[in-house]
């Protein structure tokens, strides 16, 4: 009975796992960029979610609505900015500028909203629903994994019905390839970087109900994020979902069976463990490592 | 030749520079974080300025020496220099299993690896009972050799003399085999690797030279400031102002991370001990009682590390190569 609730809760929160890790992914698949700012956008996400349930009282998850079309805005425009003048420099500079913009989020969050960690807390914040007898399912992780499935059967759809989809795809398969067939290559890095920022702050919205806000928030689900996309194979959006997944499940159960202080711990030798036995994770192309 | 005459010459003025400050326990103390962080930033120079391999976790190498040192002294009564060597063999012992892990990998991965290791040290530290914990470690009472250890002179040395080691070597890699095997290896791997360079042998070699210096200075910090906890030696952070030190001053560059730990350094501290708040309200440019004086007076002291991340950001967009970077490119 322990396994199976462990497993269930592990699926459920690996669901939001998988959608900061797709939005990663997706970053570094389009542009061959690591954002470390990845954990600090999801910052970014929870804040929002937090501001429009207490001031505008928009439900959380309904606030979605509000917060993925700013949060692609403000990626577009970050990546108008800043990120597209590196694009072409040695990777250990874009990791730099990535940190340095997230460092800037999230100081400016602790100046404007200190360090006090803000609670988000909803009507059926603390509900569950019981299943199989002594299973019991957190309704908030629910309703979250039940969005990040829509949103993730969106995102598919998108990448490959649209024409637009299609393009990010091909310039995600071979940046010069897709130019000389008439992709505009710089559109669709701001593109991809828009998505990434807007799943980023979905998924730091969908946690925000049933978790603490503070402004380094994003420190620990940056690592993670990176985690969920080396498994998945650096650049795979089917990788990144499969992988937040089974970080999840991981997670769940070393906290179950070993220590919620371990837990981390665990995830991090998973990710060294990949990159000793498989680098190129488990649906990425081989011979790039 | 020129080189050495220098860093003789710039080592004797400091070593010579709390002779004419008069001891004074403040301007020693921002002395030497300053030698510390050029010591640090140096150190990782070594590796990612040479080599070209980014450690984004340095603050392992770090915080192995300085726990090591702190948990043999305090509980085993360990004599403190032998302390240090064993910080340095387990910061030795990190580093073989990073680069044994990444080094076969190449771009991305070793920089998201480092920090992974340096995740695993900083976690266990806070879990583990020995380590003391979310409470870390305080030292009441250390001797070595009847030196005064409560002064903070001997520690201002001992800083000043790992600095002139680190630069030492760094001097000595722009000659030597090994040197110019690592510069081969950052500008072109496949290329280095075609001459029959050994390219992980010497990969390890740079970042076991960098770690056991960086956990040398852990050690000493440990000692100097008598306790540490996660926080203070094994943040993240640490390992970013060691990166952002080289990078403004000039990474690949012998004084580039020296440089940097110049003008950062004293920076950090001016922000931390609100200085230049203090400094606006005086001139009355801000009133001390006005919402924005308020303000300043209660935050500006948590600003430093925003100051660092609008650094960063300038500094990779406008001068990638850093301020030695500049002077170069006009020659």
């Amino acid at each position: 009975m322990f396994f199976l609730q462990s497993l269930l809760s592990g699926i459920l929160t690996g669901g939001v796992y998988a959608l900061a890790g797709i939005g990663m992914s997706l970053v570094f698949g389009v542009m061959n960029i690591s954002n470390f700012a990845h954990g600090d956008l999801m910052m970014l996400g929870m804040y929002l979610a937090y501001f429009a349930f207490t001031l505008l009282h928009i439900d959380p998850y309904l606030s979605l609505l509000l917060i993925i079309p700013t949060a692609f805005l403000f990626g577009f425009i970050l990546e108008k900015v800043f990120i597209h003048k590196i694009i072409d420099h040695p990777h250990q500079n874009q990791i730099l500028l990535t940190i340095g913009l997230g460092l800037i989020m999230s100081n400016t969050a602790l100046l404007a909203f200190t360090s006090d960690p803000k609670i988000l807390t909803t009507s059926y914040s603390s509900s569950a629903v019981h299943i199989l007898g002594g299973i019991s399912l957190s309704v908030p992780l629910l309703l979250s994994f039940a969005i990040t499935t829509v949103i993730t059967g969106i995102l598919f759809l998108f990448l490959s019905k649209t024409t637009t989809g299609l393009a990010l795809w091909a310039t995600s398969q071979n940046r010069e390839a897709a130019q000389l067939m008439g992709i505009n290559v710089a559109k669709m890095s701001a593109i991809a970087f828009g998505l990434g920022t807007a799943l980023a702050a979905t998924a730091g919205a969908l946690i925000a109900p049933t978790y603490y806000i503070y402004p380094m928030a994003g420190h620990t689900f940056l690592l993670k994020a990176f985690t969920i996309c080396v498994l998945g194979g650096l650049g795979s959006v089917v990788g990144a979902g499969i992988g937040g997944i089974i970080i999840g499940i991981v997670e769940s159960m070393s906290s179950t069976y070993l220590s919620s202080d371990w837990k981390d711990v665990v995830v991090f030798i998973i990710f060294l463990a990949v990159l000793l036995l498989r680098p190129q994770g488990l649906l990425g192309k081989k011979g790039e490592q | 030749m020129k080189q050495i005459t220098i860093i003789a010459v710039i080592a004797g003025f400091a070593a010579l520079l709390p002779l004419a400050i008069g001891e004074n326990p403040y301007f020693i103390g921002v002395l030497i974080s300053v030698l510390m962080m050029a010591a640090l930033s140096s150190a990782w120079n070594i590796l990612g300025g040479y080599a070209g391999q980014y450690s984004f976790g340095h603050a392992a190498y770090f915080g192995a020496g300085a726990y090591t040192t702190m948990i043999l002294i305090s509980r085993f009564n360990i004599n403190p220099l032998v302390s240090m060597v064993a910080g340095i063999i387990v910061a030795c012992i990190i580093a073989l299993i990073t680069g044994s892990i990444v080094f076969r990998l190449r771009g991305h991965y070793f920089g998201l690896a480092s920090i992974a290791v340096a995740e695993i040290v900083r976690l266990s530290a806070l879990n583990f009972d020995f380590t003391g914990g979310a409470q870390g470690i305080l030292l009441s009472d250390v001797s070595l050799w009847g030196l005064d250890l409560n002064s903070k002179l001997p520690f201002y040395y001992g800083m000043l003399l790992v600095l002139v080691i680190t630069l030492g070597i760094t001097l000595n890699l722009r000659t030597s085999k090994t040197g110019y095997y690592l510069q081969a290896i950052r500008e072109d791997q496949d290329a280095a690797a075609s001459l029959g360079i050994n390219l992980s042998f010497y990969k390890n070699k740079a970042l076991l030279i960098s770690a056991a210096l960086t956990s040398v200075l852990g050690s000493l910090y440990a000692v100097y400031i008598r306790f540490i906890d996660t926080t203070a030696v094994l943040d993240l952070r640490l390992s970013i102002e060691i990166i952002l030190t080289a990078i403004i001053g000039g990474v690949g560059t012998l004084w580039g991370p020296v440089l940097g730990a110049v003008l950062l350094v004293p920076l950090a501290e001016m922000l931390r001990s609100n200085v230049i708040g203090d400094v606006l309200v005086k001139q009355g440019i801000v009133s001390a009682n006005s919402g924005l004086g308020v303000f300043l007076k209660e935050n500006l002291a948590h600003a430093h590390v925003l100051v660092y991340g609008i650094i960063t950001v300038l500094c990779i967009l406008y001068m990638p190569k850093g301020i030695l970077g500049l002077f170069r490119r006009k020659k």
